[in-house]
């Protein structure tokens, strides 16, 4: 038997900000985890981040995890790989299987940080192959490299349908269709335009009555459902497909808490069985935390936050930090937590719809049923602040108009054109008081792809228009192609006139293109001339 | 609340739906049709239904399928699916072959 101040189930953000958390003040730690590879999720996490800068916004996810793993490792936090926890008996006493031994192993204090599942739902021919999790499509894509089929259905509009579906086209997958059983987007609207401009179709209040296919996937129909989301008979559609990705909620793995004998509770907003804990995370067990996904499904940035405070908590737990200073400490990170859980998207507003937005402004219902911004919306959000718009020459255009925690653009105007204000869920405004330079920071810190550049007076009769490209191969300078709408929509011809990139812009092209003045508004992506979006 | 306890509870007589024939369990390949049958058979938790088909008893361990049954037996016996409690945990929490548990090829770290 091997003996650790502490012991931390899981090597996901939450663990691993827990171990490094407690290694730090002096306690010896052991992390294990049943993958091959450390990180948990985030390494699968492609995209760059929402929030601020103490949540590390705009920064990718992968780069965040190996930001992580190099701090645990100077801590002197000890990772096993490949160790499946298998049970925790009383006393705290774990039972490890590491390779082909069972190992046993001891500690003082504990922290579970096993994250979630992915959850499922049946239809007529679910369990064929080609059905598979979003986590899934992902973990192929970004950890092995894998396509997962040519042509994808998604199911599930949340933050997980859209991102993967953003990142199935990255792949050179085809995304037929966005289907959805809830009236509205469950995601964020930024996610859903990125999806929506690149012509992907949205198909809420319908749901998947049937995978077809022998073998294997080869279509799917979908149909239309009522408000008790039951299938109406006579509406179905049939795509073909070879791949159907379900993005369909998430289950916390709290299994080891329950083994544990700490009290469990069932919370369908947290996702499921979860323990009861305190703000901390301590269980019922004392010395015994739970901290990311397994206590309640939440995100990364949150997890990271939960995760150290459980860690200070252990620590003070065993005396490896004082009463005062784990006070003083929490309070920042319960200040930093309190930031993530606000707005239209925070834990505590799940399941509400929102007419307005914090600023009274008529939240866009096109947004919410298609995935884009029309006309009539623009008007309401686009000269917002900027009313004495006769300004000539290059200038912002914001296209976020949820009250959603984030804010790097306004860091990323160091001239002050972007301000979102001390409350991180305000909608970020632009202040046309201050000239643009045209730099292009604000466009690649957006997490959300949803800032453009705009400038009327490019030449006569034309705009142009700079654009986040986060596609491979990047187009050159010169190369005419199609500008697209936001609804993905072919508007005409366009000129690549300038193509950027530059290591602050971490991988986001800045691709401007020149169009009729008319489209000035309404071109809001690229696609080359041959192939399709995203192909 | 209603006890799911009651095992004199009249649930009504099993009535065959359309999808009975779809899969709810991937591992032991159980149907929602077995299932349903089972808890006409007196069948109220998710445990028993585990100890009576296997259902949630294969490779998963019920990860996929745990969360279906539960809404099953909540919909037969017309409850929340919160009241019903989910199937025991213990260890191993994965499954594991016996040479292993038994330590047989041990190289100890
Ligand atoms: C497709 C997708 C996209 C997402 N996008 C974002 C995003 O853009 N921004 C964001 O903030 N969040 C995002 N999230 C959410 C975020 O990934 C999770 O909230 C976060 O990873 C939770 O961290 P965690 O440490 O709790 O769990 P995880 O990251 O899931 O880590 C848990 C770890 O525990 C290990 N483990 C489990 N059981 C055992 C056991 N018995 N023994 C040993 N090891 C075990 C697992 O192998 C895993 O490595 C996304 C999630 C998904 C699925
Ligand atoms: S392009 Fe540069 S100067 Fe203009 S708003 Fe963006 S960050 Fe500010
Ligand atoms: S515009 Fe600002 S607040 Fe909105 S998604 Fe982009 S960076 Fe975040």
């Amino acid at each position: 038997m091997k003996r650790y101040d502490l012991i931390v189930v899981g090597a996901g953000p939450a663990g691993l900000s827990a171990a490094i958390e407690a290694a730090r003040c002096g306690m010896s730690v052991a992390v294990f985890d049943e993958n091959t590879k450390p990180g948990g999720q985030l390494f699968k996490q492609i995209h760059k981040f929402f929030g601020s800068k103490e949540h590390q916004a705009k920064i990718r996810g992968y780069k965040i995890g190996e930001t992580l793993l190099a701090e645990a490792a100077d801590a002197g936090v000890e990772v096993f790989l490949n160790a499946t926890v298998a049970g925790i008996y009383l006393d705290k006493e774990v039972l490890v299987q590491i390779g082909a031994a069972m190992e046993h192993f001891k500690a003082d204090t504990i922290i579970i940080a096993t994250g979630a599942a992915e959850n499922m739902v049946t239809f007529d021919g679910w369990t064929l192959p080609g059905v598979i999790g979003a986590g899934a499509a992902q973990t192929m894509m970004n950890l092995y490299g894998i396509k997962p089929g040519q042509r994808v259905l998604m199911l599930g509009s949340g933050n997980v349908g859209l991102v993967v579906s953003f990142q199935l086209m990255q792949a050179g997958c085809e995304v037929v269709a966005l289907v959805d059983a809830a009236p509205k987007v469950g995601g964020y609207g930024v996610h859903a335009a990125k999806i929506a401009r690149c012509g992907v179709p949205f198909y809420l209040s319908h749901t998947i009555t049937k995978a077809e296919g022998s073998d294997c996937v080869s279509g799917v129909e979908i149909s239309q459902v009522d408000e008790d989301f039951a299938p109406i008979p006579g509406t179905q559609k049939h795509f073909d497909v070879d791949t159907i990705c379900l993005a369909v909620g998430l289950s916390p793995m709290s299994q080891l808490l329950k083994m544990a004998g700490c009290n469990m509770v069932d919370d369908p907003r947290r996702g499921g069985q979860v323990p009861q804990v305190d703000e901390n995370g301590e269980t019922s067990i004392p010395g015994l935390f739970a901290a990311g996904d397994v206590s309640g499904i939440e995100e990364a940035s949150s997890a990271m936050i939960q995760g150290r405070m459980s860690g200070l908590a252990a620590a003070a737990y065993l005396g490896f930090l004082s009463e005062q200073d784990k006070d003083n400490r929490l309070a920042d990170l319960e200040i930093a937590l309190d930031s993530l859980h606000q707005g239209m998207f925070a834990p505590g507003n799940k399941g509400k719809t929102f007419t307005k937005t914090d600023e009274g402004i008529a939240v866009s219902q096109s947004l919410l049923k298609k995935g884009y911004l029309d006309d009539a919306d623009l008007e309401r959000f686009i000269h917002r602040s900027d009313q004495t718009d006769e300004k000539s020459g290059i200038h912002p255009v914001i296209e976020c108009t949820q009250n959603i925690p984030c804010n790097p653009c306004q860091d990323a105007c160091t001239r002050g054109c972007i301000k979102v204000g001390k409350t991180i869920t305000a909608l970020p405004r632009i202040d046309a008081t201050i000239s643009c330079t045209g730099c292009g920071m604000c466009i690649a810190s957006c997490s959300g792809q949803a800032i453009f550049l705009v400038d009327e007076d490019y030449a006569p009769g034309y705009a142009s228009i700079t654009l986040p490209y986060e596609f491979l191969p990047r187009p050159q300078k010169g190369e005419l192609g199609t500008a697209l709408s936001r609804s993905g929509q072919p508007l005409g011809h366009a000129e690549i006139i300038d193509v950027r990139s530059a290591k602050t812009f971490d991988q986001t092209t800045l691709v401007t293109i020149k169009v009729p003045v008319e489209q000035a508004m309404t071109a809001r992506f690229y696609q080359p001339e041959t192939n399709a979006a995203g192909q | 609340m209603k006890s799911i306890n009651d095992r004199s509870q009249d649930i009504g007589p099993f009535v065959s739906q359309t999808d009975d024939a779809i899969i709810i369990c991937r591992c032991e390949e159980i149907t929602k049709g077995e299932i349903r049958q089972a808890i006409h058979d007196g069948m109220f938790t998710v445990n028993e239904i585990r100890r009576y088909l296997r259902a949630g008893m294969g490779l998963c361990q019920g990860q996929t399928c745990g969360k279906l049954v539960k809404n099953l037996i909540a919909r037969e016996l017309n409850v929340i699916p919160d009241q019903l409690d989910p199937a025991t945990s213990r260890s191993p929490m994965r499954p594991m072959e016996m040479k292993v548990l038994g330590n047989e090829e041990v190289s100890h770290v």
